[in-house]
């Protein structure tokens, strides 16, 4: 078909949303290539085909790219040649917000960036504005802060679980999980009011006590949550198919690992154990006794298991606290409005996905000045750039899904 | 006003409904007797000379026909039976255990709206889903269901088979071309590929049956494992058996080796431009292709309609309704509503909530149930086809769950290490099978 | 806090470091000029001394009056955040050369504050707009730029009704903007 259908007078640089635009065949606006000249050396090389290449435009909707992610691939044929990932689909501008709104208004902003892990979005900037205000959060606060989030931690990596599989062609562990990380967000409903929205941490401590309900539930839970976890990780670990899409696939070193900013689960797989409950302690974790699982293969298998591992890690921790939690407030006193002296804090904390850090500035009055959120999500997301090439495109998922990013947190 | 317009003017709807059928009905039926009476012995004596075509006829019409309801069955069967195995409900809303979702899919399918992309090329976009449809039914026709009971029998009959079984890749393919699609066109390609590599060593482990019966008919092959459970080729096949059932898994595209339709890769592979019913004919071919995949493994290796073991049948029956002669009519009047009263009576008196008329419900749908089980068993007992369909469609549908428990399982292989196992694994092991085989019938036949 | 870090830091960097070193919880804090912060992070990272081998946080900060870039590092030598300003960047047009050399995971964070703040690092090669659609102009976490809602702190705005919409806006010139505290 030769003929090009333009009744209208379309400008050179429509958007490609534009209708008149799909009308056109002959600009080639199936093509994802920008409707602008390149900007920078990368995008010019990018967008720059050879002989045999092509590009595959996977996402916004696509069934696997866990949210809301455009990722231009560049492929030859089933090889993956080059990607460029496009954000910005799930842009809120949370920073901006935070700085609008006062200190505990703020928190509540955190919850919906990783939306499967919200207690460890809140903790951060929690910890940032204990700083900024110096207050000592009581102990039993502490501990409950570190139940309830290494039980958001367990409830994370079940659902990386499902999302691995499903990303590799299983159906079921994403049901098996599902199941299981739904046990912890009714418990966790019980404890703060929500399933997935918690909004429970708060400056100088956290919303309410434990009570019945939730205690009920998690006696009956940890009764049987050994047994549930192997039977779902056996699902995976035992088949064949699993292992061998799985090993060896998307490996990266330590030193390329740290080169690329990466933290948590990504950067023990290769190696290191940096973990900032033990490398850079906060809260409670000096006191509770839990190993730091590594593994040196660096690829996706050693990935996935690691967080098993970790899974394992974290029912040690829920049991040391339900063992020692001491008695005493939840809440350090504190003015309803808060006004913290001029200044600067930083506090990271030890997510399931890795760091999560709030840089805060407060210039005096009761809104922060300036609030930066570090996810570790954004971070891990760039090197799914420098693993794929070179692998094929049903790998690109499989090392999507291993580093685990959540669109919410890296779209912010 | 004439007499005849106040006359229909004064009649009610169904009146007027009676009127013009009962005319027209007169006058078809006279028409029809002297169409018979003039070309009528002609016809007949056509039908009659052209035996084996009419045959032909009726039985791809019965196949075609055959395809869309085992079609529901199997797609019921798979949403349940994952829904289980993923600890769901699954259907549980229409019909009983929601067994009427896969007929409200279809008619919600025939009912959506069917567009074509910009860009697509018509005519091969819209044939692509007839060609895979009808490679799909062509190759059911020589699946020998039951003794006597198959579409036709050719002396070429699995050669026929894997001929109309490749031609469904042309449908892929065309699928995939035409859609204008990039996910499109990799699905239609990865199915290309699949498909042609996993063929050589589908057909090359099937030759061992072959030499093993003499010929290529599937009726006679079957027959060739008539008698227990160890005359089945499974047990002289068994290397065979396991390459034919990988190498069938990846023709039907199922899982693990469903690289075509990878909803985590490539969104629905060559069908992702599809919907409406042209996507619904994608969806009723796979699996019919898993009836097919399926009904050949068992007639290849685990003796078709054959039984077990030997079943002391055919019981004699000494039941001649003929003999009753007019005794039959009295039974057949005086039978039934009695029936329906012996079965209704215990319920009407032994709970006083039910009325009269809800108690003779009861006893009607009792009688039917009774009546259908007693036709079915002396059906059973007296013709041996219907032994013959039982046996195969049970162990056919437990390789269905089979292909629905592996698709519950198992995560889907990578495209390189579907080739490297087809080329690398299965086609030795396949031509492994074949001299073993050729080498034993040369050894003892001598 | 660590004292022991902030005697090295002094002694190495002293000549660079255009503000006293700050320390407080668990954070030291060094302001340098935006064109030493190469040698600055090449030295932190490779030295001995300090080994900061992991980029916490890269971050951008408008003051109000000038633009920051943020660095946050760790290392297993000292139990504290170590955070680097790179302090006085022109508002008109800031330029910091990029850590890209270093750790080729800042690439997004820079991207992101060019995106947010307009900073350009110079020797990052892919330095686009991350978040907002490429033809987008403004730089949305700057201070000028007011939020749709943003009655209180737009003072030319006044109480706005809530049925009429408003986009985000950049400031008209000589509109009061937040500015940081002093220190």
């Amino acid at each position: 078909m030769t003929t090009t259908r333009t009744p209208f007078d379309i400008p050179a640089h429509a958007s490609s949303d534009d209708p008149r635009v799909t009308l056109d065949e002959q600009l080639g606006v199936f093509e994802p290539i920008p409707p602008y000249p390149p900007r920078t050396e990368r995008e010019a090389e990018f967008y720059t085909l050879r002989d045999g290449e092509m590009f595959v435009n996977m996402g916004p909707q696509h069934p696997s790219t866990h949210g809301v992610l455009r990722v231009v691939l560049k492929i030859d044929g089933e090889k993956v040649v080059d990607l460029d990932p496009v954000l910005g689909y799930l842009h809120r501008g949370v920073e901006k917000l935070c700085e609008n709104a006062d200190y505990h208004q703020a928190i509540c902003y955190m919850d919906p960036l990783e939306y499967i892990s919200s207690l460890f979005c809140e903790w951060s900037p929690v910890m940032a504005f204990e700083k900024l205000l110096d207050v000592q959060v009581p102990r039993r606060a502490e501990y409950i802060r570190v139940l309830s989030g290494e039980l958001n931690r367990i409830a994370s990596h079940a659902l990386f679980m499902g999302w691995f599989a499903l990303d590799l062609g299983g159906l079921t562990p994403i049901l098996w999980s599902f199941i299981e990380r739904d046990e912890i967000v009714e418990m966790l409903a019980a404890l703060t009011g929500q399933r997935m929205l918690f909004n429970y941490f708060r400056i100088g401590g956290v919303n309410g006590d434990l009570n019945h309900e939730f205690m009920s539930r998690l006696g009956a839970w940890m009764s049987k949550a050994t047994a549930h976890i192997d039977s779902n990780q056996a699902l995976l670990n035992e088949n064949e198919i699993f292992v061998r899409r799985a090993r060896g696939l998307g490996v990266i070193d330590t030193a390329t690992a740290l080169q690329m900013c990466m933290t948590g689960p990504n950067l023990r797989a290769t190696g290191v154990p940096f973990d900032i409950r033990r490398a850079h302690p906060y809260s409670i974790y000096p006191e509770l006794d839990f190993d730091i699982p590594s593994r040196t293969e660096g690829d996706c298998l050693a990935r996935y298991l690691l967080r098993m591992d970790e899974v394992r890690q974290s029912l040690r921790i829920i049991d040391q606290c339900l063992h020692q939690m001491p008695d005493g407030p939840v809440m350090a006193k504190l003015p309803r409005l808060i006004r913290p002296r001029p200044g600067r804090a930083y506090a990271a904390i030890e997510g399931p996905r890795g760091q999560y850090a709030t840089y805060a500035i407060s210039d005096g009055t009761d809104q922060p000045y300036r609030m930066r959120i570090h996810d570790p999500s954004f971070i891990h997301l760039q090197s799914v750039g420098l693993l794929t090439p070179g692998n094929l495109i049903a790998d690109t998922m499989a090392i999507m899904a291993s580093l685990d990013p959540i669109m919410g947190g890296v779209d912010k | 006003m004439t007499v005849v317009g106040r006359t229909w003017d004064r009649l009610t709807i169904p009146g007027k409904i009676l009127a013009v059928v009962i005319p027209l009905g007169a006058a078809l039926t006279a028409g029809l007797a002297i169409l018979i009476a003039v070309v009528g012995g002609a016809v007949v004596q056509f039908l009659a000379d052209n035996l084996p075509l009419v045959r032909f006829v009726v039985a791809a019409t019965i196949v075609l026909l055959m395809t869309i309801p085992s079609a529901f069955l199997i797609i019921y069967m798979e949403m349940k039976v994952i829904a289980l195995m993923n600890l769901r409900y699954g259907p549980d809303r229409v019909g009983p255990f929601g067994s009427a979702l896969s007929v409200v899919h279809g008619l919600k399918v025939l009912m959506k709206e069917d567009f074509t992309p910009t860009g697509a090329d018509v005519p091969v976009f819209t044939m692509a889903p007839v060609v895979v449809y009808m490679s799909s039914v062509l190759s059911l026709l020589v699946l020998p269901f039951a003794p006597g009971l198959f579409g036709q029998d050719f002396n070429i009959g699995l050669l026929y088979f894997f001929a109309m079984g490749g031609l469904t890749v042309v449908g892929l393919l065309m699928a995939g071309w035409s859609s204008f699609n990039k996910y499109s066109l990799l699905g239609g390609l990865r199915s290309a590929a699949q498909i042609v590599s996993y063929e050589i060593p589908l057909t090359l482990s099937v030759v061992g049956v072959i030499l093993l019966a003499g010929t290529m008919s599937l009726n006679q092959i079957v027959l060739g494992q008539a008698g227990s459970l160890f005359d089945w080729y499974l047990w002289r096949q068994p290397l065979a058996f396991v390459v034919f059932f990988i190498a069938v898994t990846a023709e039907a595209n199922r899982t693990p080796f469903d690289l075509t339709e990878a909803d985590s890769e490539i969104v629905a592979g060559f069908a992702t431009e599809y919907s409406g019913m042209r996507f619904g004919f994608f969806f009723f071919a796979e699996y019919v292709n898993v009836f097919i995949a399926s009904g050949l493994t068992v007639a290849l290796f685990l003796g078709g309609w054959n039984a077990p073991f030997n079943w002391p049948w055919p019981v004699t029956v000494g039941l001649d309704p003929g003999g009753l002669g007019i005794g039959l009519l009295l039974l057949l009047a005086i039978g039934p509503p009695l029936a329906i009263v012996v079965l209704g009576l215990p319920f009407y008196l032994l709970n006083s909530r039910i009325r009269f008329w809800q108690a003779l419900v009861i006893g009607f749908v009792l009688f039917n149930v009774v009546a259908v089980g007693a036709v079915l068993g002396l059906a059973f007992l007296s013709f041996d086809w219907v032994v013959g369909l039982l046996w195969f469609m049970g162990k056919t549908y437990a390789f269905v769950f089979t292909f629905v428990w592996m698709r519950g399982t198992l995560p889907r292989v990578r495209i390189d290490q579907l080739m490297g196992f087809a080329w690398k694994w299965l086609l030795p092991a396949a031509l492994l099978n074949l001299f073993v085989t050729a080498l034993a019938i040369l050894v003892l036949k001598r | 806090m660590d004292r022991a870090l902030r005697r090295r830091l002094e002694a190495r960097f002293g000549k660079v470091l255009t503000g006293p070193v700050r320390q407080r919880h668990d954070e030291t804090e060094i302001r340098i000029g935006a064109g030493d912060v190469p040698e600055v992070l090449l030295a932190l990272h490779d030295e001995p001394d300090f080994r900061f081998g992991l980029l916490s946080d890269l971050a951008g900060v408008d003051t109000g009056t000038s633009m920051q870039t943020v660095y946050h590092l760790w290392s297993d030598s000292s139990g504290d955040w170590l955070r680097v300003i790179a302090d006085g960047l022109s508002r008109d047009d800031p330029r910091v050369p990029s850590v890209t050399f270093l750790w080729k995971g800042a690439e997004w964070m820079e991207r992101e504050a060019y995106d947010m703040f307009g900073i350009t690092f110079e020797g990052n090669r892919d330095l686009r707009r991350i978040y907002m659609p490429p033809d987008y102009a403004s730089f949305p976490l700057r201070k000028d730029f007011f939020l749709a809602d943003d009655a209180s702190r737009s003072p030319a705005g006044g109480v706005r009704h809530m049925e009429q919409t408003h986009g985000p806006t950049n400031a008209e010139a000589g509109a009061r903007i937040r500015q940081a505290p002093a220190s």
